[in-house]
């Protein structure tokens, strides 16, 4: 058991490190981070918290970024749990090829889909709005978001669809009252997949923004710059960035496993 | 008919209160201005006749939106933060001046270029780009632009002569494609304070035959790093070089920004050797021939595999041993740790750094004053008298010309003479040290303040200053050819090829793309193949192998002297 204990504590210690160094360095001057190695901020500053902050830019990309992220998040789950219900309940012809051909959206590089969605959302309108890295990230969500919650639907035995409808229940009530809180979790876990991989997205939300809807990941790319890397204030900014997912994260600790497992645990 | 009256005298009235105050906030807005643009390189009553043309000139413009785009160096922040204000006080324009990643400037300028779609109204866009704007012919022409359509826009106090490096933007023709509005050298970096002891001198002159001093050649770069290389100064054990070689695509800068010229690789001209210039590209009557030696080009010549070894060579004997696995950002500000005595290549962008200006940092004085100085770049063995001695670049407004039209382009154009103006250029100076105007260098103000800067005003100051240049018009397309550079140089530093075999892969992957290109003007088109010997033969580049070169040195202060001069 002691020994147990340690190497959890170890492991812990190990994984905290990064977390860790990030945040003293953003703590830290800028000459001090790149004088020396110091394990703890001789001068602990904020001035990099208050950049940020200060910065209408910087809250405008924490604000562009929330709002496309829990856009994207409502629209697949929209999308993906009709989907799932039916690939999980239904064997229409093509059923299989047409589950698995979804998983290939996710093989193409976003890159490809740059100058394409560029051009559609001129047409659209929407260009440099919220809705254009919403939607353009539906085209990798939604097939992930079918998958996971297909997993978690098939784990449920059809016998509770079919007692449903002998007691009489329409099919909007069934779902609504019955099959919905079944899949709670996994409605959960797909949506923590869906907010992680649309927080981080940069390649795609670098190419549909310019300044009205841009988001935190391409503000952060501005400390990278011809006068070399703004450490302390990307490590603010990065830890910054890291709370929202944390906090999904703290809501769904419980079913990442199964999540991780695409429902199948 | 007295309603008729009370209405119109009413609305005089209105008229005139709301007239009244927009004319005094209006100048309230240009003096309060000229208070935030000091110092400045022109008098107040200059400043304010320039402050007022843009006014006046941006009149029917008032109300509008533009966007702007730049890469995040201090200087273009402040471009944002307090120069977009001003603009939009003075002039009624309201411009959003986007900061983004370099690469991204990159990114999307090519993407508006393709999909005509007007992302921005105009960029701040590395004037290296000048080979593909004019064959892209996606720059608009800016000095038929002021003779024609933007007349009225084209402020007569934009003084061209006045800018440091305009060339820097013209095609072959001597057309402004784009306009300078800051630029940086990279200059050799050396530590005066060990320089100039007498003991060290003494040391170096017994072993080496000579006086320490300034490198004038490779040769004598190379003493100086072997001669500091394992000292301890300070306590602490130093390094007679700094570079850096991670596989990324900053190496690739390493090279294409003058490395293979400043070994000597080009051909003789300024800015840019012609028919060769650094990259080793052959360019006849405007038309890229070649890289390949075959070809006639030099990037696998024996000055650019000379060029390869070198940079090698140093940074395994000479550099600390985290020099290799640096990026180009997380090695410009290591010479402030105060370990290393001499940098070939240093921009001087970081220099205006905390890390090299800080009283206490170990490269400073109590006073806050630099240990340091910046010099001209020590050239290789094939250099010869008549090519550029080293880099700088110029980021410049362009404006591509298919997507931005009429009105826009007209307060584009206003908004980039605004941040180019004489009235903030010394100021703009001040906060980003990237310095565009002969005005700012040689104001009263910086003259009293020219000691501070390490040598930097002096350099620009002085009359070699036009010899540093950027990329030049031989690159048919930069960001193509320049991804090309790391991916062979790395595999050079790593040990998988030799720097022979690896010039020659990019040689051969350089026309092998400069062959599939159509372009709109001067497209490439390859020379047949002759043998190496045969061009070797030729006069100019590409150059024959040639033999060990004397190492020369020459006093800073003496160097300073002639300067000034």
């Amino acid at each position: 058991m002691r020994k147990r204990s340690i190497a959890l504590i170890v492991y812990f210690v190990l994984l905290f490190i990064p977390i860790y160094w990030m945040v003293i360095t953003s703590l830290k001057t800028d000459n001090e981070i790149l004088k020396e190695l110091t394990f703890f901020p001789k001068e602990i500053t904020f001035k990099h918290y208050m950049e940020i902050f200060t910065s209408e830019v910087w809250r405008n990309s924490f604000i562009n970024s929330l709002t496309y992220v829990f856009l994207n998040v409502i629209m697949t789950l929209v999308a993906a749990i009709p989907g799932a219900y039916a690939f999980s309940r239904w064997n229409f012809r093509g059923s299989h090829h047409l589950f698995f051909w979804l998983l290939t959206n996710r093989m193409a590089p976003a890159a490809v889909f740059m100058i394409p969605f560029t051009e559609l959302y001129y047409i659209l309108h929407i260009y440099d709005t919220v809705w254009a890295v919403a939607l353009a990230h539906c085209l990798i969500n939604i097939p992930l978001a079918i998958w996971i919650l297909e997993g978690f639907m098939s784990g449920i035995p059809r016998e509770i669809d079919e007692t449903a409808f002998i007691d009489g229940y329409s099919f909007p009530r069934f779902f609504r009252k019955i099959f919905l809180p079944l899949i709670g979790p996994g409605i959960g876990v797909t949506a923590f997949f869906c907010f992680t991989f649309s927080w981080v997205e940069l390649i795609l939300a670098q190419a549909l923004t310019v300044t009205n809807a841009k988001p935190v990941v391409v503000t952060l790319t501005v400390g990278i710059g011809a006068e070399g890397v703004k450490w302390g204030l990307l490590a603010a900014a990065g830890f910054l960035t890291i709370i929202p997912g944390a906090v999904v994260v703290y809501f769904v600790r419980n079913y990442m496993a199964k999540g991780f497992a695409l429902g199948r645990v | 008919m007295r309603g008729t009256l009370r209405l119109a005298l009413l609305t005089a009235l209105v008229a005139a209160a709301l007239a009244l105050p927009g004319t005094v906030f209006a100048e309230d807005a240009i003096d309060k201005w000229i208070d935030e643009f000091q110092p400045s390189a022109i008098s107040k009553e200059e400043q304010r006749k320039e402050l007022e043309w843009f006014k006046k000139a941006a009149e029917p413009y008032k109300g509008m939106e533009i966007k702007s785009v730049a890469e995040g160096i201090t200087t273009h922040k402040w471009e944002a933060d307090v120069l977009a204000k001003a603009f939009e006080e003075i002039t009624g324009i309201k411009v959003t001046h986007d900061i983004i990643g370099e690469g991204a400037v990159v990114d999307r300028i090519q993407r508006q270029i393709q999909t005509r779609r007007p992302l921005y109204d105009i960029y701040v866009n590395d004037a290296d780009m000048i080979g593909t704007h004019l064959r892209m012919d996606s720059a608009l022409n800016l000095t038929e632009y002021m003779k024609g359509e933007g007349k009225g826009v084209t402020s007569p106090y934009l003084d061209l002569e006045d800018f440091l490096n305009p060339e820097f933007g013209q095609d072959y023709d001597g057309n402004q494609l784009q306009l300078p509005d800051q630029q940086f050298a990279n200059l050799y970096w050396f530590r005066y304070d060990w320089f100039t002891d007498p003991e060290f001198k003494a040391e170096f002159k017994e072993k080496y035959g000579y006086e320490l001093g300034v490198p004038v050649n490779w040769a004598a770069y190379e003493d100086i790093a072997e001669f500091f290389t394992g000292k301890t100064i300070d306590g602490q054990t130093v390094y007679g070089h700094m570079d850096y070689g991670k596989k990324s695509p900053s190496l690739g800068w390493r090279f294409t920004d003058a490395w293979l010229s400043i070994a000597g690789v080009g051909d003789k001209g300024l800015p840019n050797g012609l028919p060769v210039d650094e990259w080793g590209i052959r360019v006849e009557n405007k038309i890229p021939r070649g890289a390949t030696v075959e070809r006639g080009g030099a990037a696998n010549s024996p000055a650019a595999v000379y060029a390869t070894t070198k940079y090698i060579e140093w940074m395994k004997k000479y550099a600390p041993p985290y020099a290799a696995s640096m990026t180009w950002s997380e090695a410009g500000p290591t010479p402030a740790r105060g370990n290393v005595a001499q940098r070939v290549f240093q921009y001087i962008t970081w220099l205006s750094d905390p890390a090299f200006t800080d009283p206490e940092s170990p490269v400073t004085d109590e006073n806050g004053k630099p240990l340091w100085r910046v010099a001209p770049t020590p050239h290789g063995r094939y250099w010869e008298e008549g090519m550029k001695v080293g880099y700088q670049d110029a980021g410049s407004w362009t404006i591509l010309k298919d997507s931005v039209t009429g009105d826009k382009r007209a307060a584009a154009w206003l908004w980039a003479q605004f941040c180019t103006s004489k009235s903030v250029c010394l100021k703009k100076f001040m906060v980003g040290r990237t310095p565009i105007r002969k005005s700012t260098v040689h104001s009263d103000y910086l003259a009293e303040r020219e000691g501070d800067f390490g040598g930097i005003i002096t350099f620009y100051k002085s009359p070699v200053e036009h010899m540093w240049t950027d990329s030049g018009p031989n690159v048919p397309h930069y960001p193509l050819l320049a991804e090309q550079w790391w991916k062979n140089v790395a595999s050079a530093v790593t040990g998988e090829v030799t720097p022979q075999q690896a010039m020659d892969n990019l040689a051969e992957t350089m026309d092998d793309i400069m062959g599939k290109l159509r372009m709109a003007k001067y497209s490439p088109e390859l020379n047949p193949k002759k043998s190496r010997e045969y061009w070797l033969n030729q006069p100019g580049s590409p150059k024959p192998e040639r033999g060990p070169e004397e190492p020369k040195t020459m006093p800073y202060d003496e160097m300073i002297k002639a300067w000034k001069q």
